[in-house]
């Protein structure tokens, strides 16, 4: 019994002494919010990314940086990871956007973000002559100016140099063709170790098979992003897609990355597929499984110049911003050199950071910087508006390819369902 | 005798009266039911009757809204090869899932029914194994997976070389079907209920009218239990046209559009697309489908429901019956 209301005391003194402290905090925090009220107040700046993991981790640093230069800012980062169109959406739905957001799909969102180039053109500090000048093609919608570069990559093929050791196959150099790249596929493929010359994506993203389409001379869409007849399936088109159907086939490559699959980048780090195609995104993570792994150029099409694709990420103001200046000054800090150097998952967008880091003469870095010089095509969801919904039908096509359908024909039904929308 | 009776009586409509002025007077009723009343409202009833109106526009999230009529549905039923080809997914899937789903829930049910020991714990088990279904997703994409999963170990145990489940158009639907049979729980313990309600002087009558275990089991429990075939049926409907979580994360509605659900459909054109009209019409479109199945299993039920204390075989009083069954 004793015990009982001494612990009844116990209780109550604690929670009084809590129920004080708080009231303390309260009034300190009151004078607090004063001070910084008749001061200057503390301004938040909404930042919106897609990235995870340690790309997102740079991201922050750089927020925190530009917290310190600024004093009297708050950056707050707000990660969507998978969610980010989504959640982007909503937030231009509800008008209540981050101010400044990573983007790349302008076509979708170009109406509720805000014009850069009065921003861009007198800010001498942006130093503009300084990007790589195609950079700029892929912000722009009816010649005007929606986003900042803040970095890219292009594509290129990872080797795993011990499997290619261990059949006695020579390393490919840039300006090869894609019936070696076949040739190295068959060589390199052992089914009984489970190990493929190359990975193929069960679920490819069309973007990314531009460049192969390009250099084989066809294309999606026509330049004026009017027509797909006679384009996305072309002869050539349906050729450059076919080939990695066939691949898939005749078992020199393996899909990867279907529902319950490992994807090619795991493949790859476990060193059961010799040759892979992507961006810069999983170089680092290649060297960290120990994999001695080399770069090189995509192959050429007999005749025909290689061709590549770009995938950019630029940073974008949002037009219900209320804070444009602020935002405007985080996005040019974003992509100042000091910035840039942090960012170690894709590639600089100013030639003076390349230049002075020399990533253009790494043998590994070499071949992204060569493919920039080949990425000079328009890729598709720039020509039309509505891309999307072409592209939905153009992807069931391809992944039907990867599972043996006959691509001339399955591009054929796709352009045949997709010829409604662009009318 | 006849005083006290009348007195009674008025004493009683005097009381009956009274209820009926606390029953309908005052606030505080209206009060106590209002929490619920104003979610309804805002939370239900009022984004559903939103959904039909944005039905008839065009709605992007991003960029401006105008009203275009009925082209939301014209152009569902005459332009779009998925919507047809994500109907026929779900009424495929429907067409497995449903009679499946309450053989093995009533199967289960059955065998908890057993007295023996333990069956508490297994029920518990089966329930709790519904809740889980929501991460069990993930591990059906390794039961699944090609090259690592266990079932696939299995089967080369017997000497069957399985196949890459979610990745082959042949099987994808059927692993759908099968892992949706997972959350039975709810549905077996309604089962459960059922077969505890029959009483046990049928089962002793149709012993000694010399009825074995199976004739009991189909003259005995499952007329006895036909109102809960009839209620697990209606839900397990409705439950195979929403079916989207597994389709969403164990094949993203692949390989080839195999599991490409209706439901999953009506997503994308909302979430991935932006068309919120488009998608809203998709939705109202289930809603009549859900509606006249609902509808059609409920007019058949006449013929096959049979609530307790009815003759079998007389349809005047089943009419009835059927009828105060279903209010």
């Amino acid at each position: 019994m004793k015990k009982r209301i001494s612990l009844i005391v116990l209780a109550t003194t604690l929670m009084a002494s809590m129920l004080s402290a708080c009231g303390g905090n309260d009034e300190n925090a009151g004078t607090a919010n004063q001070e910084s009220g008749s001061s200057n107040q503390t301004k938040t700046l909404r930042f919106a990314t897609w990235d995870t993991g340690d790309a997102l981790k740079i991201e922050q640093d750089i927020a925190k940086n530009f917290e310190t230069e600024h004093p009297g800012t708050k950056v707050q980062v707000e990660a969507y990871a998978d969610g980010f169109d989504q959640k982007l959406a909503a937030g231009f739905g509800a008008g209540n956007p981050p101010d400044v957001m990573y983007m790349w799909d302008f076509p979708t969102y170009h109406q509720s973000l805000e014009p850069l180039d009065s921003f861009a053109d007198k800010d001498q500090e942006l130093k503009i002559d300084d990007f790589y000048k195609g950079l700029f093609n892929y912000g722009k919608i009816d010649d005007k100016l929606y986003g900042i570069p803040a970095g890219f990559t292009t594509r290129v093929v990872y080797y795993n140099k011990k499997l290619f050791d261990a059949a006695g196959v020579p390393y490919p150099k840039d300006g090869w063709q894609w019936s070696e790249f076949q040739d190295i596929a068959k060589k390199l493929t052992d089914k009984s170790k489970k190990q493929y010359g190359f990975g193929a994506r069960a679920e490819n993203d069309t973007y990314d098979l531009q460049g192969f389409v390009w250099s084989n001379g066809g294309s999606f869409i026509s330049p004026d992003g009017k027509t797909i007849e006679g384009y996305m399936n072309s002869k050539e088109t349906a050729e450059a897609i076919q080939m990695f159907g066939d691949m898939v086939k005749n078992g020199s490559a393996v899909l990867t990355g279907g529902k319950g699959q490992q994807s090619g980048d795991d493949i790859f780090k476990g060193g059961k597929i010799a040759m892979w195609e992507s961006g810069i995104w999983p170089l680092e993570s290649f060297k960290q499984a120990g994999i001695d792994v080399g770069t090189v150029e995509i192959p050429a099409f007999p005749d025909k110049p290689v061709k590549g694709v770009l995938a950019e990420s630029a940073l974008s103001i949002a037009k219900d911003s209320k804070q444009k200046d602020l935002a405007w000054e985080f996005v040019k800090y974003y992509v100042s050199n000091e910035s840039i150097k942090m960012r170690v998952a894709d590639l600089p967008v100013r030639q003076s950071v390349v230049n002075e880091l020399k990533k253009d003469q790494d043998p590994l870095y070499k071949p992204y910087y060569s493919m920039l010089e080949r990425s000079d095509n328009t890729p598709a969801f720039l020509l039309n508006p509505k891309w999307n919904e072409v592209n939905r039908q153009l992807s069931a096509a391809v992944e039907a390819v990867m599972h043996g359908s006959n691509a001339q024909e399955v591009l054929d039904q796709a352009v045949k369902d997709s010829q409604r929308y662009l009318k | 005798m006849a005083q006290t009776y009348l007195q009674n009586t008025s004493e009683q409509t005097a009381a009956l009266k009274a209820l009926k002025k606390r029953r309908w007077g005052g606030a505080a009723p209206y009060l106590f039911i209002f929490p619920w009343i104003f979610g309804f409202v805002v939370f239900t009833l009022g984004p559903l009757l939103f959904s039909l109106v944005i039905s008839f526009f065009d709605w992007p999230i991003v960029g401006k809204v105008t009203f275009i009529g009925i082209d939301n549905y014209v152009e569902m039923f005459s332009n779009d090869p998925l919507f047809w080809k994500s109907l026929f997914v779900t009424l495929k899937f429907a067409a497995l899932f449903v009679p499946l789903n309450i053989v093995v829930a009533l199967g289960l049910a059955m065998l908890l029914n057993q007295k023996v020991k333990g069956s508490a714990i297994f029920r518990t088990a089966f329930y709790l194994l519904c809740h889980l279904r929501r991460g069990a997703c993930m591990i059906w994409s390794w039961v699944y997976s090609g090259d690592y999963g266990i079932l696939n170990y299995f089967l080369s145990v017997l000497g069957i070389q399985g196949p890459d489940w979610l990745n082959d158009t042949n099987w994808s639907l059927v692993a759908m079907v099968v892992a949706s049979l997972w959350g039975q729980g709810s549905m077996m313990l309604i089962f459960l209920a059922g077969l505890k309600g029959i009483p046990k002087d049928l089962y002793e009558s149709a012993s000694i009218d010399g009825a074995g275990k199976v004739r009991q089991f189909l003259s005995v429990t499952i007329p006895m239990i036909t109102p809960t075939i009839l209620f697990n049926l209606i839900t397990s409907i409705i439950a195979a046209f929403q079916q989207l979580t597994l389709a969403l994360l164990l094949t993203g509605g692949g390989p080839l559009k195999s599991t490409y659900f209706y439901a999953m459909y009506m997503y994308e054109n909302a979430f991935k697309y932006y068309k919120m009209g488009y998608s809203a019409a998709n939705a109202w479109f289930m809603f009549l489908i859900v509606l006249t199945l609902t509808f059609l299993v409920f007019k058949s039920s006449e013929a096959w429901v049979f609530y307790e204390g009815e003759m079998k075989k007389n349809p005047q009083k089943k009419l009835k019956a059927s009828r105060r069954g279903r209010s």
